[in-house]
């Protein structure tokens, strides 16, 4: 008979504390937001389209996939280029380049969806941001995206409305 | 943001072998950090579940936070998992213990039958009767019953002489049978 041992649950937000723990400079926000799972992550993976809608700096942003890693390939507001490697999966986003980090996280909860965020500006070679303004630019990210998300469903090619 | 151009490679983690990957991490790869994460949380969630109960998340998460902030103190990679064992088992018990749900035994009634490995292994609801133990019984049985070491290596990971590892299983699991009520 195989034993029943109880295994401790692990959740995509816990995972994004842990990470940003291991990250000098790095500040997690956390937002409640009164959202279905469902629909707050498939506005957040649809990252061509709707990144840039609560991660506003970030423009025309274009994925692949290159030996079976995901890439995104963006352009910021102002001009700068970036080649991101990419973790997408449901409830986790873990975008890094080598100057920029983006990571969003969130897992069901009561009323709702409870997402995380963090990122800001790597300092290339080493686990750590440059930790001005990061907590209050990844809490800002948050607001944007609960304001998306109360937004009705875009449809179109590619919007997160569609199914 | 201030404009510039970001095209050079970062390095990427395609190599299975989990050394490879600290050592990525350890560079201050985020992605082979977070790589790294979901390797070791099963690890850490196995060794947390049993001894921390409720409070298991929390040692999970505790337990990693740990090893992320502390990662390039590692100096041999491929002893990643021991260490990651052994600072589990220590938040896991500081948790329990702080949680106060622990029920004492009646020393008297120790040392009666001794239920044995394949015992524990048919109990039908687990949790339960590992609530009914000491967060230090816990810790012994599952080093011994969820993650297989023998008592030299137990010992080791929990700096405890052999001797009272062994008076510790064996409390133990004379305990984890009364508590089962065999």
């Amino acid at each position: 008979m195989t034993p029943n041992w109880p295994v401790a649950d692990f959740d995509p937000v816990r995972r994004l504390r842990v990470l940003a723990a291991g990250i000098s400079g790095a500040v997690v926000a956390e937002r409640a937001i009164p959202v279905p799972f469902d629909r707050l992550w498939r506005i957040v993976s649809d990252l061509e389209h709707e990144l840039g809608t609560f991660e506003v700096d970030m423009r025309n942003i274009t994925l692949r996939e290159v030996d079976g890693r995901l890439e995104a390939h963006a352009r910021g507001r102002l001009g700068f280029r970036a080649r991101f490697d990419v973790q997408l999966e449901s409830g986790w986003c873990w975008m890094q380049s080598r100057f920029l980090l983006i990571g969003i996280a969130a897992v069901p909860a009561r009323g709702g969806t409870l997402v995380a965020a963090t990122g800001g500006f790597r300092l290339p070679g080493r686990a750590a941001l440059f930790p001005l303004g990061v907590g209050r630019a990844n809490a800002h990210a948050l607001v944007r995206l609960a304001r998306r998300a109360a937004e009705p469903d875009r449809t179109g090619p590619g919007g997160a409305g569609e199914e | 943001m201030e404009p510039f151009a970001d095209f050079a490679p970062p390095p990427h983690v395609t190599d299975d072998d989990l050394s490879v990957v600290v050592r990525r991490a350890q560079r201050g790869d985020t992605v082979a950090m977070s790589s790294l994460l979901a390797r070791l949380t099963p690890l850490a969630a196995r060794v947390c579940g049993p001894i921390a109960d409720a409070d298991g998340p929390d040692a999970t998460q505790e337990t990693l936070i740990a090893v992320f902030r502390n990662l390039r103190s590692l100096k041999d990679p491929s002893a990643c998992q021991g260490w990651v064992r052994a600072i589990a088992v220590r938040e896991a018990v500081r948790l329990a213990k702080r949680a106060a749900r622990t029920v004492p035994v009646d020393p008297g009634e120790r040392l009666d039958r001794i239920p044995s490995r394949r015992d524990i292994e048919q109990a039908a609801d687990v949790s339960d009767v590992l609530a009914r133990l000491s967060p230090e019984h816990r810790a012994v049985i599952v080093l011994r019953d969820v993650e297989g070491l023998d008592e030299s290596e137990a010992a080791e990971l929990l700096e405890l002489p052999v001797g009272t590892v062994k008076s510790r299983l064996h409390r133990a699991r004379d305990n984890f049978r009364k508590a089962w009520g065999v």
